[in-house]
């Protein structure tokens, strides 16, 4: 079987455990849907009328055979709270964080990449140390003090983005995500920048950029072909780690521009006790999460021929 | 063909249906805004103008549109504006007016109520409402025991003998009647929904309402458009209204400065002065019926004993809590009342801040050298942060050392309705324009709430509320809400902490916006200034 058959086959246990885990811990915390919907007005009566409406009179291990039965037919169940099919709450949030993630990716690569190159081709001077130490900064700060600051400056005073949503259609979502993209990426970069520019220096030092100098190879020829695509690799790493915590971790993000993501349901459902949808949006972070990885292995053989992963 | 060939052809593969994936989203919008111009201008109302489209930035999404049980404002106060009640609350709060039924008779012996129907009402779908679409929307609430069906409590049966005519028949009689078929459960909705089945229904609901079914973006928004066959002639003047899900004060606020919303629901306390003097915006502050209460678990050791919830009653500083957590819009409450309910005592004792009062009712109480306890509030609540710490340390002179424990929103809602807590916050909001729905819930023991969960029962202050319910004469009824409101008052059961107004903010072009003490919003009357 084909090296990405097999990677998509193990999806399936890796899924499944994440599944029964979220699945028991989140019935076993106190709470409960229907005192979200009650509020102040449950009472034991109203609350066993719902609970049989929903099936949760059940024993725990019915109500997970249940879930699963309905998993191998596709059905991912019904939100408690909204009574709408919860593939379709998870189908419309998918495409905001994935824009998000994405965007995120493209933009701290395009900041990343030209300052690691700038440090590394003059180490420990001033550029390098400012490129060091800058982007640090939005390591440290708070990424919705970010987001405030961004709304305030491009959106209010400059008016060149609006504030917060999700927008319509592809330019609109251009924009309206472009500052929500920005302040992921500028938490992201710096990790970047510090890892690409340490591969980058190894491979500047090395003796097969010294040959391909001594060939007459030089300037951006020598850049893209030889220096990045060999300092890439760790780089590739880190941002595929980074990008699987983004995965749920786009929340506070979502929150303060409005967007209406998988980060979000996922918060809201907990707090909600929404039983189905947390078990819907746990698989869904699962079945990403390994699909990013495969992504970066399948980039690496992409990158570096040395890489076989054909067994 | 080579790993690294195949490689590079799946990642592009891949990467091109991200692309694909993220490009085909179901088009949802943030919402569109028209003539949100913030720089201040044109202060005059003129004529309302026809047209355009507002915004409406809310705290979070609707849950559901299904009148007869969800229990959610947000909910509530959109699906107010598709249906229509036979009476609705007025704007004071204090009343109800005519909406779909134009008048009643009431037979000799109370038990019997006959109403009109106004004509020439449609449905949004065309059709024309008789009685028996009344009977059908309330008798479904009547029948939704796990929803609003305890508020139809004394009707035994209704009847539609004539298309124009609908009969209530009462198991006894009940003042609180009218007040109860005004609120939202009692909205009328189409006979046998109009042939869908009820989930159906109300994912499309059909109403007599000025505003009809858009679309509904979950988490994102929700949208309503005007209704061309309302039966309010010239109204609404709105084209359509959508409510967008925003759940940071701040976002909402600068979505309000930069023209994206021009309604901005509830933000935060600490904004509102700012936002009195920001031009391009109206900070509105509308009465409300919001009372905060610190409620106390009777059945823990030592709230049972009258004098120690009297002393913490008495060591509260209101003043102080409406300026540290209101930052001044509020007041401080009397009464387990608020001042905009029909039948409020504005002489209710309750208790108000003397510590040297408080001392003596400590002297005199079962544990008079003070002792350890412990609030429990939910987490995500600044309001109620800053509350329990203020009152944690004006307990300390009365040596009660409290304890703050923070649960999840959830949990903190199951321990306090199962009676596992010492002392808590709430609040109450009314539902109806009678204070029978909150005089039950809050003390008697027996009704489903066990008296605001604190178990308090003085059988005086009981029967006062349960006789209330049954005589018309307002007189009376007058009394009887005197004696609960003293009752409740000198008993202490909860300390009453403040009165708080509802604070919307909204750009200078939206005209007409109003807010009833209970929350609702008749949106027609709304209008967008160029």
């Amino acid at each position: 079987m084909s090296f990405v058959g097999r990677r998509l086959l193990q999806l399936i246990p890796v899924a499944v455990g994440c599944t029964i885990v979220v699945f028991f811990l989140i019935h076993l915390i106190p709470g409960d849907p229907a005192r979200t919907i009650l509020g102040i007005h449950a009472t034991p009566q109203r609350i066993a009328l719902l609970h049989k409406q929903w099936g949760l009179d059940r024993s725990l291990a019915a109500q997970y055979w249940l879930f699963l039965d309905r998993l191998l037919h596709f059905n991912l169940g019904t939100s408690l709270i909204y009574g709408t099919g919860t593939s379709t709450l998870i189908w419309q949030r998918l495409p905001v964080t994935l824009w998000l993630i994405v965007y995120a990716t493209v933009l701290a690569v395009v900041i990343s990449v030209p300052l690691a190159m700038i440090a590394a081709t003059r180490q420990n001077a001033m550029r390098d140390q400012a490129v060091r130490a800058v982007p640090l900064i939005g390591l440290g700060m708070p990424p919705f003090w970010v987001a405030f600051l961004l709304i305030y400056f491009f959106g209010i005073k400059l008016h060149w983005f609006p504030v917060g949503g999700y927008g319509q259609g592809f330019f609109g979502h251009l924009r309206s995500m472009f500052l929500p993209a920005l302040v992921v990426a500028i938490a992201l970069s710096p990790v970047v920048i510090r890892s690409l520019r340490a591969s980058m220096l190894n491979v500047l030092g090395a003796d097969f950029i010294t040959t391909a100098k001594s060939k007459g190879v030089g300037g951006p020829r020598l850049f893209w072909r030889h220096v990045l695509r060999n300092a890439v690799i760790p780089a590739v790493t880190v941002l595929s780690i980074n990008i699987g915590f983004l995965i749920g971790g786009t929340v506070v993000v979502e929150q303060v521009f409005a967007l209406p993501g998988v980060g979000q349901l996922m918060l809201n459902s907990i707090f909600q006790r929404d039983f189905p949808v947390v078990q819907g949006v746990t698989l869904a972070f699962a079945i990403l999460v390994v699909l990013v990885n495969l992504l970066a292995d399948m980039a690496y053989a992409a990158l570096d021929p040395r890489v076989s992963f054909d067994r | 063909m080579t790993n690294r060939t195949t490689a590079l052809k799946a990642l592009t593969a891949a990467g091109a249906l991200v692309v694909l994936a993220a490009c085909g989203s179901s088009g949802g919008s943030g919402g569109t805004t028209s003539g949100g111009s913030t720089s201040g201008g044109s202060t005059s109302a003129g004529t309302p103008v026809h047209g355009g489209k507002l915004t409406f930035a809310a705290v979070q999404d609707a849950q559901s549109m299904n009148k007869s049980t969800v229990f959610d404002n947000n909910s509530i106060w959109i699906f107010e504006q598709i249906f229509q009640q036979l009476y609705t609350v007025s704007a004071d709060g204090k009343s109800v007016v005519p909406q779909l039924a134009t008048g009643y008779k009431v037979s000799s012996d109370k038990k019997t109520y006959t109403f009109t129907l106004r004509p020439g009402v449609k449905f949004s779908n065309g059709q024309p409402m008789t009685s028996k679409d009344v009977k059908f929307s309330i008798d479904q609430t009547t029948k939704a025991s796990q929803g609003w069906g305890f508020i139809n409590t004394a009707i035994k049966s209704t009847s539609a003998p004539s298309p124009d005519t609908f009969v209530v028949h009462l198991k006894y009689p009940w003042a609180p009647l009218l007040a109860d078929l005004s609120i939202f459960a009692n909205g009328i909705i189409p006979d046998n929904y109009a042939g869908k089945s009820e989930t159906a229904f109300y994912n499309a609901p059909i109403g007599t309402g000025p505003f009809k079914w858009d679309v509904w973006h979950k988490g994102q928004s929700l949208t309503l458009v005007k209704n061309p066959l309302y039966w309010q002639k010239g109204l609404p003047y709105l084209d359509s209204i959508t409510w967008t899900d925003v759940s940071s004060d701040n976002t909402r606020q600068q979505q309000l400065q930069g023209g994206q919303a021009q309604i901005d629901q509830f933000p935060a306390w600490s904004t509102v002065t700012q936002l009195q003097n920001t031009q391009g915006v109206n900070m509105h502050l509308f009465n409300s019926t919001q009372t905060n209460y610190l409620a106390f678990n009777e059945t823990r050791k030592p709230f049972q004993d009258v004098h120690v919830r009297r002393a913490i009653s008495l060591a509260l500083n209101r003043d102080a809590l409406v300026k540290a957590v209101l930052f001044g819009h509020g007041k401080p409450a009397n009464s387990l009342f608020p001042p905009q309910v029909p039948y409020y005592d504005p002489n209710t004792p309750g208790y108000q801040f003397n510590l040297a009062e408080a001392k003596k009712e400590m002297a005199q109480s079962s544990v008079p050298h003070g002792f350890s306890t412990s609030i429990v509030i939910p987490t995500g609540n600044s309001d109620y942060q800053t509350i329990s710490t203020i009152v944690q340390s004006e307990l300390k002179p009365l040596g009660i050392n409290v304890k703050i424990n923070q649960l999840d929103p959830n949990t903190e809602n199951t321990q306090t309705q199962n009676l596992n807590y010492d002392m808590t916050l709430t609040l109450w909001t009314m539902d109806i324009s009678d204070p029978d729905e909150l005089a039950t819930f809050a003390v008697d023991p027996k009704s489903g709430a066990k008296s605001f969960f604190t178990m308090y029962n003085n059988p005086a202050v009981v029967n006062a509320a349960h006789a209330a319910e049954r005589t018309l004469d307002t007189e009376k009824r007058q009394q009887l809400y005197n004696t609960l409101q003293t009752g409740a008052a000198k008993d202490a059961f909860m300390a009453f902490l403040y009165y708080s107004p509802y604070p919307y903010a909204t750009t200078t072009n939206v005209h007409g916006f109003f807010v009833t003490p209970l929350g609702n919003m008749h949106m027609e009357n709304v209008w967008l200034s160029k």
